[in-house]
């Protein structure tokens, strides 16, 4: 195992021996707060009017496939469908989820029927309300706009792997009088969104969406555990360049370049 | 009460097939570059993995049609799902005929697929990608209209500047218009880049690391 492996293996275990350090805290209710983010309040209000209005609740998870580095924010659309499902399971008409990546629609409709029969609504389950509308980033985006027109949507929870394209689906939901809530791993998608829609979800906001929405202990603690982790990347960028600074760089390039 | 079988054994498959994918990836090469027995093992799971994101495709297909199937029986935009569903079947069709020519006479024979592909998606694609740029001037006025704080200030006072730096009349007469745009872009704009990212990867590491000890189970049961 050479030098990189071995660091990157190391930031792993920490990470994850942070994470259940962490949910043994959050378990005991250790005083652990989180800041408001405004776009998840928007999210639960989106719900509760849905539920009052009798409209529907659209989620998007994106097109990130799960071969991919994209794959965390199909992931956390996912988390969100399950809790959307729970919180929504008194309205007439049950969300709606749209995805780019045929994975991510069989895993949508699989987290929808585990959620539906747990609640003991199964019978409210809807094969299509989970569709794949198109494999390229234009026709997904297409595809998702006759949805929002056509299926009575009062608001759009965009969660995923977007990139410019989002700019169609949120442009057609303000259009429709949508509230849109939406975040992306993509530097080009977070730019669209920051400059389309009233509450973004900038950078790691978008990982945050399972504490915020209750998801679980686990949710908190990693969480609290990439905060850490950031603050220690921080201090050694910021080591870095005092190395750098004071010409010491040379001297550790020279140590992890002899080792195996 | 029913016990849910189902759960702990795909949990157990996930977490025992997450942690020889992650080892693998940290332990799965020697020393001269060969692949040792878990890197094996790790290449042949992402090789299975790939063979059912194929697979899955298909159900995706059948999935997208259904849907318009559902849509043309209840009456609902039935056109739109009509055209649809007639343009995968040809496309469907001439893809079919393109692969057996392929494999009866051993060459490849992509003319049909490839003519759908220049002369139908892509002109498409870019005539939406051009709505989209007007899309996003639109929704930079609107911006305005909504919510006028430092930070929409700073966003189109940028773009502004960025714009202005690529105009060659305008950088001949104002030269440091281009020295501006470059610094921006190589600067400031290459640096909250990384910041944005070093997040965006710390999320990603915690929401994957959440999946191996079995604490988000996306495939099922929750």
């Amino acid at each position: 195992m050479n030098m990189i492996n071995l660091v990157g293996l190391l930031f792993t275990f920490i990470f994850l021996g942070l994470i259940v350090v962490f949910a043994i805290v959050v378990k005991t209710k250790f005083g652990l707060k989180i800041r408001e983010i405004r776009a998840f309040k928007k999210i639960r209000e989106s719900i509760d009017n849905s539920v009052e209005s009798g409209s529907r609740l659209h989620l998007s998870i994106g097109r990130g496939g799960l071969m991919g580095v994209e794959n965390g924010s199909a992931l956390i659309g996912l988390t969100v469908l399950r809790k959307i499902a729970q919180l929504a399971s008194e309205c007439d008409n049950p969300p709606i989820t749209t995805s780019g990546e045929a994975t991510l629609t069989i895993l949508s409709q699989d987290t929808l029927r585990e959620t539906y029969r747990e609640i003991n609504i199964f019978d409210r389950f809807d094969p299509v309300a989970n569709r794949l509308t198109g494999f390229t980033p234009f026709s997904f985006a297409v595809g998702v706009m006759p949805i929002i027109y056509d299926e009575n949507v009062s608001a759009n929870v965009l969660l995923g792997h977007f990139s410019s394209e989002v700019a169609f689906i949120i442009d057609t939901g303000m259009q429709n009088n949508c509230v849109t809530v939406a975040g992306t791993d993509d530097l080009t998608g977070q730019a669209v969104i920051l400059a389309t829609t009233e509450d973004p979800l900038i950078g790691e906001e978008l990982y945050a969406s399972g504490a915020y929405i209750n998801a679980g202990s686990a949710h908190f603690a990693s969480l609290f555990a990439q905060d850490l982790m950031r603050w220690l990347l921080v201090l050694g960028i910021l080591g870095g360049v005092v190395l750098k600074i004071f010409g010491f760089d040379q001297i550790f390039i020279n140590v992890l370049g002899g080792l195996p | 009460m029913k016990f849910k079988y189902k759960i702990p054994i795909s949990t157990a498959i996930a977490i025992g097939v997450g942690f020889v994918v992650l080892l693998g990836y940290f332990w799965g090469t020697r020393t001269n570059g060969e692949l040792n027995l878990l890197g094996q093992i790790r290449t042949s799971f992402v090789e299975i993995a790939v063979v059912l994101i194929g697979v899955a495709l298909l159900i995706g297909i059948i999935n997208l049609v259904s849907v318009h199937v559902i849509k043309i029986q209840k009456g609902e935009n039935e056109y739109y799902s009509i055209v649809l569903i007639v343009s995968l079947a040809l496309t469907l069709l001439v893809g079919v005929f393109d692969l057996l020519r392929t494999y009866l006479f051993g060459k490849t024979f992509l003319q049909g697929t490839l003519w759908i592909f220049n002369n139908i998606q892509l002109p498409i694609e870019m005539s939406l990608m051009a709505v989209m740029t007007i899309s996003l001037t639109y929704a930079l006025v609107r911006l305005f209209q909504r919510r006028v704080t430092i930070l929409t200030g700073v966003f189109a006072g940028v773009i502004f500047l960025l714009l202005l730096g690529m105009i060659p009349f305008v950088v001949t007469k104002v030269g440091f218009l281009g020295d501006l745009r470059m610094w921006i872009l190589g600067v400031l704009s290459v640096g909250g880049a990384r910041g944005v990212l070093l997040g965006v990867a710390l999320g990603t590491i915690a929401t994957g690391l959440r999946v191996l000890i079995g604490s988000d189970r996306p495939y099922g049961g929750g």
